[in-house]
């Protein structure tokens, strides 16, 4: 008979000890405005099935917008931009704690004022809810496994509203998906923290503006944590979350 | 009738009258070598069609009974009664378009909820002019029997729905299954994007199967277009698509063994799905393969670099795989654990239609890598009798194997051909319908988009293999524990939002 306890013996250590790395070069990432200068062809507007990008005319040539928090990812953009000013970044440290901050532009931006720090330092635990983007639960799920080990952060979840810190909101919440989100967010005790994984959960991504009114979370709880990407890559969403915690990662 | 099947789609299209359709899909259901496929309503200018699709795999074939009611009626005969496959499509029509399946032994309500849509709302036929009524769960009566509601929210990182259990002392005498929860209307809107990036959205009706909707779309597009993908692209396609396999069916041995509190496999086998998705990652650039299979072809080309990368990986990836299976599926404590548990018999399972490992383990042989599908090497389907749990994990032991087989092979003599046919100007014919089918992981996955009279797609049905299989899961946990629950439905481990659309 094979033994279960030799073969974790022999196994080793699995888990990643470099916290959100770069992705390789073989992966695609998410799309980054860049200083270089926008050549104004449009192809990328053309191209972007969700409308994320805006090009406007301005005194130093055309401003550049990109919302990551619409963004699926397809790269149609980086694609098809022949000046570099839309390019492709591996980096996994994607989450911001602000909506505004997901829009990306080749203009700089009076920076805004840092959120507050939350009181979850050193342990946060955390209530998922699933609404309509499944692969965005196996990437939260995948966070947990012994590779990414979200464990070792202190980072927990917990199958009760009552003991959780945090709501992490994966999918575009649908009309029938409403009243259990906002009954789940109503049973946890204060403070409590929303988190939006996953494009559809920021914006409603691609569901957005049908009749069942799939726009995403924003609109409906106050967000803390922004991860884009549809879905986001499990080092995104535990930068996400080492956010809220205010930990250097 | 106007509409015409693109000439590559295997199906004929058979007019009938609304009073003779039941007993038409009886007399083919009947026969064991048809099945039922999919039933879906269409709105015409001032009519509506009811288009029933039953499929003969072993000839690769199958037929559309097409039945037109008169202007202004919203009813037809049931076919649920002779057609026990056919009970939830018929109910979801109800929803969608406000038309009765009249003698429909369960007829209520299933994708719209009344407390979150009006009840006059259907989505697919605007002012219906009728009214659903709201929903009630199945009453189990006698002493001692009580109900457990669970859900729409559950304890773990999974998708809402609502399970009623109705018991005797901890033995389940009924489950009645309620879905619908992340119902996001994705079929009209499939109607309403442009058809050249109505791909992106049918990937998504259930994310976690990207390469299989991904497919099934190109593949209903193609046959519209009336378009061969290249060879490349086709050898491209099938990686992904046995990739996706293998990563969720590797973790569905993690996730079993965790549901018994087997810690072992539930901590070995995460890290072996990973090895996996870095594999998807070379391939398409995404753990996930997102946006990698489109309309005409795939998206990235794979390099000699990557290629040669993704054969080591494999290799690497299969002696891991020979070493920690025999842990979980050889081990007598997990064994005695499986065996006998959540048993879904031969008989129910064709009854009524389940897809995919769940219904090879339940005696079916049909895979539609083995039938339909024209791009698929000599293959023969894994097959058990048992429908336990135990057989549902084997089966998806066999296909893992089967999977890197195939993989393997496509990599070792990959086609040299572009990797796409440039659809710049392409129109969709008018008034045409295409139907792409897939062996995803889970099962028959079918998308089934019709044109209008301006080549515009009027009509998008989705057929997720989930929607065949709830029923599935509902049968095999009668006479079980509830504390088996969870166990069993990680055997079968639907998707919500496939069939919540």
């Amino acid at each position: 008979m094979p033994n279960p306890f030799l073969a974790l013996l022999t196994t080793g250590l699995l888990t990643q000890r470099d916290c959100c790395p770069e992705l390789p070069d073989d992966a695609t990432g998410l799309p980054a405005v860049t200083a270089s200068p926008c050549a104004g062809c449009r192809r990328c507007v053309e191209r972007c099935p969700m409308q994320a990008i805006t090009l406007t005319p301005d005194a130093e040539g055309i401003a550049v917008t990109l919302d990551r928090g619409r963004c699926i990812a397809c790269h149609g953009c980086t694609a098809s931009c022949p000046a570099g000013t839309i390019i492709a970044d591996r980096s996994t440290r994607t989450a911001v704690r602000t909506r505004d901050a997901l829009v990306l532009s080749n203009r700089t931006h009076a920076i805004p004022a840092a959120p507050q720090p939350t009181p979850f330092r050193r342990s946060l635990h955390i209530r998922e809810v699933s609404t309509g983007d499944n692969v965005s639960d196996l990437e939260v799920i995948a966070s947990t496994n012994p590779v990414f080990d979200v464990a070792r952060f202190g980072i927990h979840f917990v199958a009760s509203p009552r003991f959780a810190d945090a709501l992490l909101v994966t999918g575009p919440v649908g009309r029938a998906m409403r009243e259990p989100l906002l009954r789940c967010y109503d049973a946890m005790a204060e403070p409590r923290l929303v988190i939006a994984v996953g494009t559809s959960a920021i914006s409603g991504g691609l569901h957005r503006g049908g009749y069942a009114e799939a726009n995403g979370v924003t609109d409906l709880l106050p967000v803390s944590s922004f991860v884009p990407g549809d879905p986001p890559h499990p080092w995104s969403i535990i930068h996400g979350l080492l956010l809220l915690m205010g930990r250097e990662v | 009738m106007s509409l015409t099947l693109a000439p590559t789609t295997p199906f004929e299209c058979l007019p009938v009258a609304p009073e003779h359709l039941p007993e038409l899909a009886r007399q083919r259901f009947k026969q064991p070598d048809w099945r039922f496929g999919h039933l879906i309503a269409r709105a015409q200018q001032d009519h509506i069609l009811i288009e029933t699709l039953l499929l003969q795999p072993a000839q690769g074939r199958g037929v559309i009974l097409s039945a037109e009611l008169l202007a202004g009626v919203r009813e037809y005969p049931a076919i649920t009664p002779h057609v026990p496959a056919a009970h939830w499509a018929e109910r979801a029509v109800g929803d969608m378009f406000g038309v009765r399946a009249v003698g429909h032994p369960r007829w209520k309500s299933i994708l719209l909820h009344h407390d979150a849509w009006p009840l006059d709302l259907t989505p697919l036929l605007p002012d219906a002019g009728t009214s659903r009524e709201p929903y009630t769960f199945f009453k189990v009566k006698g002493e001692g029997i009580h109900e457990i509601p669970v859900g729409p929210i559950h304890a773990g990182i999974i998708e809402p729905g609502h399970f009623r259990f109705s018991c005797l002392g901890e033995v389940i005498t009924n489950l009645e299954i309620r879905l619908g929860y992340q119902h996001r209307g994705v079929e009209r809107r499939l109607c309403e994007i442009p058809w050249q990036q109505a791909h992106f959205l049918a990937e998504s009706a259930s994310s976690d199967t990207a390469a299989g909707n991904a497919l099934a779309h190109a593949r209903a597009i193609e046959q519209l277009l009336d378009i061969t993908p290249p060879p490349r692209a086709v050898a491209l396609r099938t990686i992904a698509l046995e990739l996706e396999r293998l990563s969720n069916h590797i973790g569905d041995i993690g996730a079993l063994s965790g549901d018994i509190g087997y810690s072992v496999g539930a901590s070995l086998f995460p890290p072996l799905r990973g090895a996996v998705l870095a594999l998807c990652q070379l391939l398409t650039g995404t753990r996930r393969q997102r946006w990698f299979i489109v309309p005409g072809g795939v998206a990235r080309d794979l390099d000699d670099g990557r290629r040669t990368a993704m054969v080591q990986g494999l290799a690497e990836l299969t002696q891991r795989l020979r070493k920690h299976i025999p842990l979980v599926i050889e081990h007598p404590g997990v064994i005695e654990r499986m065996e006998g548990t959540g048993r879904l018999s031969p008989g129910l399972a064709r009854d009524f239609g389940i897809v995919g490992p769940a219904g090879r383990a339940s005696g079916s042989r049909y895979d539609v890598r083995a039938t339909f599908d024209r791009d698929a090497l000599p293959f023969t389907p894994a097959h058990r009798e048992a429908g336990d749990v135990l057989s549902r994990a084997q089966i998806r032991v066999e296909e893992i194997f089967a999977a890197i087989g195939i993989i393997d092979a496509q990599l070792a003599q990959l086609p040299d051909s572009p990797i796409a046919v440039d659809l710049a100007g392409a129109v969709l014919p008018a008034e045409r319908a295409g139907i792409g089918l897939v062996e995803a992981w889970r099962g028959e996955l079918l998308h089934w988009i019709t044109t209008d009279e301006t080549g515009a797609i009027a009509r998008y049905a989705i057929k997720d293999p989930s929607f065949n299989n709830w029923t599935g899961l509902a049968i095999a946990i009668r006479g079980n524990l509830v504390a088996d629950f969870p166990l069993c439905n990680k055997s079968f481990n639907l998707s919500y939002s496939g069939n919540d659309l």
